[in-house]
């Protein structure tokens, strides 16, 4: 093994002209990827009054659920508020649309249909494209001029195991490990250089590729406009029966909070 | 500071010609003067923000225009910024004005509820209470979770003795704050003003549960009142008092709550006295005066 790494000699030039330029082309690909991201996003779209209005009802059943079973308000008020709410959601006062005409299911709206969807759902496939375009173009570069080139030698021992990770396209049985093959090099810097893009444009960048390779859909999934496609209607009418669940469970924090002060202060045991 | 939390600030603002707007003026002009607010980052821009506010405030708009030139060069298009301008003319301009600027910019994005609540606070300063109650209650259907917001409603409401609707109003703010015990003081002296004695009784002593200090070093019986509690105390006392002398107030509780019977209303009396006679020795450094009514008007004043 020894005589082995000391006949490997590599030329200097191989380190100026091949290990640095892939390192450099792919920081400044990868800010260059930060700023165009930047610029494809379009703002979150707003929402109208209307779809607010539907978005937020479901909390303000929720708000109520939760404080049940150690309300702040009394019984008459909090069970005005609960049946309003119930019978707002039988009605549908709170949909966007007003309420549902006849009693005919309504299907889910197709997400592909709806532009404001597909606004969503293009937004994230656009920044799929400025993620791997590039990325596919270095790898071709990479493996067209510098296929089989070794590129730097690791300053440290490895085992075996490291081969296939470390000397990618060299096909040599018996080389020491800790050579590094110009496509593991891509590799290496592809996964390891998102510590210096943090670095250099801030934690929120969007050149980091850990992300995107984890997740292809996520962008799209993840847009703000992602709740919309669920029918209110129906989790309204879902919320009802939690409604009238949380009522059961309905409990005023000032009941017997007499006996509780008196007990507290010593005057009743 | 996040953006939610400054938009309600800006939506709840109202000129009060403070000493702190003063200090704030002060040490912002030479900020101003020196062009330190661009060194800082973020913070100086809020600096300059806080700046103009308190130029209003004490009645120099030069100077809170020149801030506003600042900021809107620096954020076209903010939310934020809009809410300011707004402020800033309806310093000088007539009301109309403002109100028109701010129908345009509800016009233009309806899902800003900061500008909605200082177009309903603009109506209100301009006597339209009715419009300012029907725009603040359209603002509050849609952005439930602002809880300044029903505050303001019920302080309306409360403003105009509509008592009954102003607990309402506080009964949501509760609900989404649970944890608030000024809150609770004000639904119950609402409650107390509407005539709903046996409600603000409970509400005041659920008060006092919640801001004595039960876990300090004194047993709670020991302890001395103050602040909240001792304002909730106060407010105990002030109930149990009217509940024993005017019988009738038991029954006519419009929310139908049930009054403690008529030993443990003795006995909350009394120690709610003997409470608030602690709080005052501990203030004054004096025995408390012997008749109860001289001890409540002198705690009156004490509290206030």
């Amino acid at each position: 093994m020894a005589s082995s790494a000391a006949s490997l000699y590599l030329d200097p030039q191989i380190r100026d002209w091949v290990l640095f330029p892939i390192t450099l082309v792919m920081i400044l690909v990868g800010v260059l990827r930060h700023y165009v991201v930047l610029l494809l996003q379009s703002p979150p779209k707003k929402l109208s009054r209307a779809a607010i209005r539907e978005q937020r009802a479901l909390m303000r059943a929720q708000i109520l659920r939760t404080t049940s079973a150690n309300s702040p308000v009394p019984p008459s008020v909090y069970r005005s508020i609960s049946q309003h709410l119930s019978q707002a959601f039988v009605d549908g006062t709170y949909l966007k649309d007003g309420p549902p005409k006849g009693d005919a299911p309504s299907a889910p709206p197709n997400p592909l249909t709806d532009p404001s969807q597909m606004d969503g759902m293009m937004a994230g496939m656009k920044t799929q494209m400025v993620m791997m375009v590039p990325q596919m173009v270095i790898m071709g570069w990479i493996n067209f001029f510098f296929q089989g080139f070794v590129l730097i030698k690791l300053p440290f021992p490895l085992t075996l195991g490291f081969k296939s990770m470390l000397q990618r396209g060299v096909e040599t049985p018996d080389m020491d490990v800790r050579w590094v093959s110009s496509l593991s090099w891509y590799f290496l810097n592809f996964f390891g250089l998102n510590g210096l893009y943090r670095l250099i444009l801030g934690n929120e960048n969007s050149a980091d590729s850990s992300r995107d390779m984890t997740t292809p859909f996520a962008a799209a999934a993840a847009a703000p406009q992602a709740p919309q496609a669920q029918d209110f209607n129906k989790s309204f009418k879902a919320e009802r029966d939690n409604l009238e669940f949380a009522e059961g469970l309905y409990e005023w924090v000032g009941k017997d909070v007499e006996t509780r002060i008196l007990k507290k202060y010593g005057r009743l045991s | 500071m996040d953006l939610t939390n400054s938009l309600q600030k800006l939506a709840g603002y109202r000129p009060r010609k403070t000493q702190k707007s003063k200090e704030t003026y002060d040490k912002g002009l030479i900020l101003l003067k020196n062009g330190g607010y661009s060194r800082q980052g973020d913070e100086g821009w809020e600096t300059l923000e806080k700046l103009a506010l308190a130029a209003l405030d004490q009645g120099d708009v030069e100077i809170a225009d020149q801030c506003l030139q600042l900021i809107v060069n620096k954020f076209p298009n903010s939310p934020r910024v809009d809410v300011l301008q707004g402020i800033r003319m309806e310093a000088s301009e007539p009301p109309e004005v403002a109100l028109k600027f701010y129908d345009e910019l509800l016009e233009s994005d309806s899902s800003n509820a900061a500008v909605w609540r200082r177009k309903a606070s603009v109506l209100r300063d301009m006597g339209k209470i009715d419009k300012a109650v029907e725009e603040l209650s359209a603002m509050l259907d849609t952005f439930y979770t602002d809880v300044e917001g029903w505050i303001e409603l019920a302080d309306i409401y409360a403003s105009c003795e509509q008592y009954t609707y102003a607990l309402q109003s506080i009964a949501h703010a509760l609900l989404l704050a649970p944890q608030n015990t000024f809150y609770f003081i004000h639904y119950a002296e609402i409650a107390y003003l509407a005539g709903d004695i046996t409600l603000a009784l409970k509400i005041f002593l659920v008060a006092v549960d919640m801001t004595d200090d039960d876990d300090g070093p004194v047993p709670p019986q020991d302890s001395i009142p103050v602040g909240l509690t001792l304002r909730a105390w106060y407010g105990v006392k002030l109930c149990t008092r009217r509940l024993i002398t005017e019988p009738r107030l038991v029954s006519s509780s419009a929310s139908q709550t049930a009054a403690p019977s008529a030993a443990i209303l003795s006995n909350i009396d009394e120690l709610s006295a003997e409470r608030l006679r602690t709080a005052y020795m501990n203030m004054k450094g004096e025995s408390a005066p012997k008749a109860e009514k001289e001890l409540l008007t002198a705690l009156a004043v004490i509290i206030q």
